[in-house]
């Protein structure tokens, strides 16, 4: 699992709704990996709107990942800042591990890159 | 603005004008066309584009048409055409030294070798001097027969109408090949064929630099075409048996995975995850550029949600199993009820409206039951615009692919969603059912 996709899932078990605990999830035993992947700064540049910026820089501080604390002014004319983005969001994957809540410590395993977000028959 | 030939595939008749308004769309090229010229009987339609290289680029990624020309002349009879052609010399004229081909084709008919060279050969009147190439050519010419569509076992002799065109352009429909089901290491029972999941890539508008997504993404067939095409994919399943490929055909690959790297799409198919839409962990907001998907039908596949069965006491979560909570085991697979079509439905055009960015689209399958479809059947919402609905008929039931485009931010998507659903009911409702009673109505008993 990509650091992107980490970005965009909440815990969503039923009455865990604290906006600040659900989000971002809290990698727990995670294995990662970097992998390759295609660039293209086009899709970065209209990606930056739909990332949560700070539940980033905290899950990157988390892995030990550097992150510039802000995003540039002007990031689509910022070449290091996309290549840094790039490697953080779309290279860097979580192999095995779990994400928890800390909310509800509702504990999301991923596997062989797959996390598994079902929820159990008591939390929905 | 000049015309040129637009020659379809001439399979899946009504697919073939939405594709081409969605190609328009997706590079950026003004067509304009008469609809009612447009007939599902035959192939050619007559368009206008700027310029033959905005022709080639309208078709480069096009499932559904062959090639597109720049018309020179048609006609019912060929004297016709030839006073048409002859009407514009000035055209020939940097074709004479080139080398160049001609390509006869008829529909509703084929035609002999030596009916072709006939054909080729009354052009000579065009007085072209350069070599014969039938590999990679300067100029292409194209000559189409139309002899109409015929059930009967004698086609007509003649052609009801013929065109004639220099060829500027063709489209993909190689892709169709390189991704046939067949070919691929992975694949399941509901798996979409490769031409109508390259076509659906077109609807949604994939592109380099867009983020697509699937929900019920199975074997992952639209992550693959949508991502051939330069977009980013995400996708996510109840069953992750799909997902990892430990259930259904050729299980034991690696899943989707092995398809990812067969095509090499490994660096844009961003994840696949295993949860259940109708209680999914997207954090709030439009996040994608276009939703793909094939809902389940419920009819191979039959479609489950995460619920129970009865009342509202969790029964199974707490069970001690061989010490442990029954829901934190790793083989824990939470209980799931049946979700019925129209609900299913219902509920993707609520997803849609919010997680869509403006100007996004979702472009999904709905089965209708020939007999009772309506085109009210089709489910709206205020957020989001119909702009194509083809059909794929079965006989008495149909699948249609329908596309719609977000065009307005909306509040909370359960509030608004499916606004016709009281005072219609839809002839999709108990899609699964109706199947397997093989869509006879139960009719009234007589009483005199």
């Amino acid at each position: 699992m990509r650091l992107i996709t980490h970005n965009m899932l909440k815990c969503h078990v039923k009455n865990c709704t604290d906006p600040d605990k659900q989000f971002p999830l809290r990698f727990k035993d995670v294995q990662l990996e970097q992998i390759e992947a295609d660039r293209n700064d086009e899709f970065l540049v209209r990606m930056l709107p739909r990332i949560d910026w700070a539940a980033l820089l905290k899950t990157a501080k988390e892995l030990n990942i550097e992150l510039p604390d802000k995003v540039p002014e002007s990031p689509a004319d910022d070449g290091e800042f996309l290549s840094t983005l790039h490697t953080v969001i779309l290279e860097t994957h979580v192999k095995d591990g779990s994400m928890v809540c800390d909310g509800c410590g509702h504990e999301y395993k991923i596997t062989n890159g797959i996390p598994n977000m079902l929820l159990a028959e008591h939390e929905i | 603005m000049p015309s040129f030939i637009v020659h379809f595939a001439h399979y899946h008749e009504d697919f073939c004008l939405a594709e081409l308004e969605a190609l328009s769309v997706l590079e950026g090229v003004k067509i304009g066309y008469n609809k009612t010229s447009y007939s599902l009987d035959s192939p050619i339609l007559l368009i206008d584009v700027e310029s033959p290289a905005l022709a080639e680029k309208l078709v480069r990624r096009a499932i559904l048409i062959r090639s597109i020309s720049e018309y020179w002349g048609n006609g019912s009879t060929y004297d016709e055409l030839f006073a048409e052609v002859k009407k514009t010399p000035e055209r020939w004229q940097q074709y004479m030294q080139c080398s160049f081909k001609f390509s006869v084709e008829g529909f509703g008919r084929s035609l002999t070798q030596k009916e072709k060279v006939a054909v080729i050969e009354s052009f000579s009147f065009l007085g072209f001097q350069g070599p014969i190439k039938m590999k990679s050519p300067d100029a292409e010419f194209f000559v189409y027969e139309d002899y109409g569509k015929s059930d009967l076992p004698f086609p007509a002799e003649k052609p009801k109408h013929i065109w004639f065109g220099r060829v500027v352009g063709r489209g993909s429909r190689d892709l169709v090949d390189k991704f046939d089901v067949k070919k691929r290491k992975y694949l399941g029972n509901t798996t979409m064929d490769a031409e109508l999941s390259l076509v659906m890539a077109n609807q949604a508008l994939a592109c380099p630099g867009s983020l697509v997504y699937d929900p019920f993404v199975g074997t992952g067939s639209f992550l693959l075409t949508c991502s051939y095409f330069g977009a980013y994919s995400m996708g996510s399943d109840i069953d992750g048996r799909q997902i990892r490929g430990t259930a259904g055909f050729r299980r034991g690959v690696d899943g989707i995975k092995a398809n990812l790297a067969q095509y090499q799409l490994a660096g844009r198919v961003l994840d696949t995850t295993v949860f259940d839409i109708c209680r999914n962990p997207w954090r709030s907001g439009p996040m994608f550029d276009a939703i793909v998907t094939d809902p389940p039908y419920g009819v191979r596949a039959g479609a489950k949600r995460l619920g129970r069965k009865n009342g509202t006491v969790p029964e199974k979560s707490f069970r001690i199993v061989d010490g442990i909570e029954n829901h934190r085991r790793d083989d824990y697979y939470p209980p799931t009820v049946p979700y019925e079509m129209s609900d299913v439905i219902a509920d993707l055009l609520g997803f849609a409206a919010e997680k869509l960015v403006v100007g996004g689209r979702l472009v999904y399958w709905l089965p209708t039951v020939t007999d009772e479809y309506d085109p009210k059947d089709i489910p709206l919402h205020p957020a989001l615009r119909l702009v194509a609905n083809s059909e794929q008929p079965f006989g008495s039931w149909s699948r249609r692919l329908i596309t719609m485009e977000k065009i307005a931010e909306t509040g909370p998507a359960n509030v608004l969603s499916f606004l016709n659903k009281a005072e219609h009911e839809p002839a999709h409702k108990n899609f699964r059912d109706k199947y397997f009673s093989k869509f006879e109505s139960v009719s009234p008993t007589d009483s005199q």
